[in-house]
């Protein structure tokens, strides 16, 4: 995954696909050609679409199709459940929701939000206190109402960690957060009597049932298909939503922030504003993928809310690129392959899973921020308009 | 009445740990500019430094202050330990970065997490204590002002006073102190005046380690010890941080001391009819901090520098 072959790292800062180095311009004058030539082969598709990726998305493209394929190769020869298959790949495309969600407050407006995991459970906590059939209080409500119910606790927790610490200095934001966060999580588990408390929340109904069809799936790999197809809805969804956003007057304003806050100012921008904006914006996607977690295990307990989880989704936002959505991308596959695997290799070393992935977690956030602070695919055409590149759209686009 | 003089008892004990954390995180904060997210896990490594060292050194006869005086060896293994590791740390991992503030800020978190991972991997994750006997409240305390009060609590207490006025010193009445300060105020300015930052910043770090081990190890003589302590214990030493004001030593002081009263006054509470239970402790203490940003943002000691 080293970016030896690839294009200077300074590619994404100079605004975008215009500025690619020579041969990736000659691949990408061809490539419209050949896709144009050979759209009846699956294969010629497939080249035609690599070409037009630049030298490291090239590799990571790579790297997840071969991680995806020996997970393919496992299941084949049952190392692994076709349901387990489904359930990492529907856990892959949660924590895709959690990395884009913080991507909007970290990526696009610079805001150091370390309270991920408070937002995410709220989320998780919101459907599951309206839906579950054991819920202390409300119950029993259709999983939709709990969506929205969650997504509008963390937008109501967002405003209220946000008054106070989005004016500071952004490393007070940093300290309020955790802080906050951890608030919340004491709440959770000590007011059993509407949460659940420490023992947990159970009962809680597929995202599914009751609908026509998808309600009556039977267990295992069904309900595990049908657990993807959600996510992959939902970050479809939240990716061309925040595509649009970003491309927008408004998101250029967060851009300019993150990049000079004084000069936003001076441009007449209401800062404070935009920020709160962001930060609400940003947490009802966390929350979204909190939502989809409570109906994929159906059972919730305060643990999900430690701030271990708020630091996995921030490997996966700087590891994948801050503000690269494509990097969040490869930033999800990480956290599965760190957190699934240490489960199979824990025997034959002589540290326990447990502190492995503390381990891991640490020496990853280190490494990045030491070799490569921008990420492995630094934002490029995230902001960009289409058409606006010199060399017109892209196979992505 | 006698119960609330028992609280302040409690409050005082309590930030004796705080006020070491958070004058360390602080001077850290001022010198090297950045918000240090491992310091809590320095602290858990004082207290396990202190925690091995204590069987050995327990055969040293002599008491001080109802201890034993291997403890008194064990904290000074611990805060050693303590400073070695952040020396060792700032020398390896801060120093070769090329990244600002927040970059740093996100680092110290990895940092934390390797920290705790070889604790957690070496010690497991079990609650543990000191081989030192747990004795009942001081008879003559008890009895003169009907407030009970450990003598390990006194010990700590006693460290505390100790330690800090020995950081007041250094900073007001020596050289080192005046470098600090100057680098504190101005980085720049302080090093084309000829002062040599980078030893004053591995000072720093020897001088803010090493306080954050002593209450580490106070940490672990006040409840017990697993590789979550410090950790935990963070957040609440950030808010005496923010209370005071970041960056300033004397600012971080008062606001550990607050912190402290504040948690340990939170069973006041309940007395009075409020229902927040003492689980809540924490998280007054922080919505006091969140309180103190909104009215106040650059702390009670009003932003002042060291």
């Amino acid at each position: 995954m080293s970016d030896s072959d690839a294009d200077p790292p300074d590619d994404g800062a100079k605004g975008g696909g215009g500025a690619r180095s020579a041969a990736e311009a000659t691949d990408a004058t061809d490539s419209p050609l050949e896709a144009a030539r050979g759209t009846s082969g699956i294969g010629n598709r497939v080249t035609a679409f690599m070409d037009a990726l630049t030298g490291p998305e090239r590799n990571i493209v790579s790297a997840i199709a071969t991680f995806v394929g020996l997970l393919v190769l496992a299941t084949v020869f049952g190392v692994i459940r076709p349901a387990y298959l489904l359930y990492l790949l529907s856990l892959a495309g949660m924590y895709l929701l959690l990395s884009m969600g913080l991507n909007v407050q970290w990526g696009y407006t610079g805001l150091i939000n370390f309270s991920v995991a408070a937002f995410f459970g709220l989320g998780a906590y919101g459907t599951a206190l309206m839906s579950s059939s054991d819920a202390p209080i409300l119950g029993n409500f259709p999983p939709i109402l709990g969506l929205f119910f969650g997504l509008a606790l963390a937008g109501i927790l967002a405003v209220l960690i946000g008054i106070p610490t989005l004016n500071l200095r952004e490393d007070y934001l940093a300290i309020a957060s955790l802080g906050l966060a951890e608030v919340v999580r004491v709440f959770v588990t000590n007011e059993g009597q509407w949460t659940g408390g420490a023992v947990g929340l159970s009962g809680i109904p597929r995202f599914f049932d009751g609908w026509p069809v998808l309600g009556n799936l039977s267990r295992g790999v069904p309900t595990a298909a049908a657990n993807l197809l959600l996510v992959t809805t939902f970050v479809v969804v939240t990716y061309l939503f925040l595509r649009r956003v970003h491309r927008s007057p408004w998101g250029r304003v967060q851009r300019t922030i993150r990049a000079d806050e004084d000069l936003a100012k001076a441009l007449g921008k209401d800062t404070y504003r935009f920020k709160m904006e962001s930060f609400v914006l940003g947490s009802m996607i966390m929350a979204l993928a909190g939502v989809f977690f409570a109906h994929l295990q159906l059972f919730l307990s305060p643990g999900v809310m430690l701030p271990t989880q708020t630091f996995y989704v921030w490997i996966a936002v700087i590891l994948g690129g801050t503000g690269s959505d494509r990097g969040a991308m490869f930033g999800g596959f990480v956290i599965i392959a760190i957190q699934e695997g240490t489960r199979f290799i824990g025997g034959g070393l002589p540290i326990g899973p447990g502190p492995l992935r503390l381990f891991l977690i640490g020496v990853i956030i280190i490494a990045i921020i030491r070799y490569r602070p921008e990420g492995l695919l630094p934002p490029q055409r995230e902001l960009v308009w289409p058409g606006a590149s010199s060399d017109g759209g892209d196979a992505n686009d | 009445m006698s119960q609330i003089f028992q609280y302040f008892v409690n409050g005082l004990v309590f930030s004796s740990i705080i006020v070491l954390g958070s004058v360390g995180l602080s001077i850290v904060y001022s010198i090297a500019d950045f918000a240090n997210f491992a310091h809590g896990d320095t602290m858990t490594v004082g207290a396990y430094g202190a925690l091995v060292t204590l069987p050995t050194l327990s055969g040293i006869g002599g008491e001080l202050l109802g201890l034993p005086l291997g403890f008194y060896g064990a904290l000074l293994v611990g805060m050693a330990l303590a400073a070695a590791i952040a020396v060792v740390t700032e020398l390896t991992i801060y120093r070769p970065l090329d990244t600002d503030a927040i970059g740093m800020l996100i680092t110290s978190i990895g940092v934390a997490f390797v920290y705790r991972a070889a604790l957690q991997a070496t010690f497991g994750s079990d609650f543990r204590s000191y081989s030192i006997e747990r004795s009942g409240p001081i008879p003559g305390i008890e009895n003169a002002l009907n407030v009970t009060i450990t003598e390990r609590a006194t010990v700590m207490i006693v460290c505390a006073i100790v330690l800090v006025t020995a950081l007041h010193l250094l900073l007001q009445y020596t050289t080192l102190g005046r470098k600090m300060r100057a680098m504190s105020d101005n980085p720049e300015l302080a090093r084309v005046s000829g002062i040599r930052t980078d030893r004053v910043l591995l000072a720093t770090w020897v001088v803010g380690a090493a306080l954050a081990g002593a209450g580490g190890v106070f940490l672990g003589l006040y409840s017990q010890i697993d590789p979550r302590i410090g950790f935990d214990l963070l957040l609440i030493v950030f808010a005496a941080v923010i209370l005071g004001g970041i960056g300033s030593v004397y600012g971080a002081m008062a606001g550990g001391l607050s912190i402290g009263m504040v948690h340990e006054f939170t069973p006041l509470l309940t007395d009075v009819g409020i229902p927040i239970g003492t689980d809540y402790a924490s998280a007054v203490a922080f919505i006091i901090m969140v309180v103190i940003l909104l009215v106040r943002p650059s702390g009670i000691a009003g932003g002042e520098a060291t």
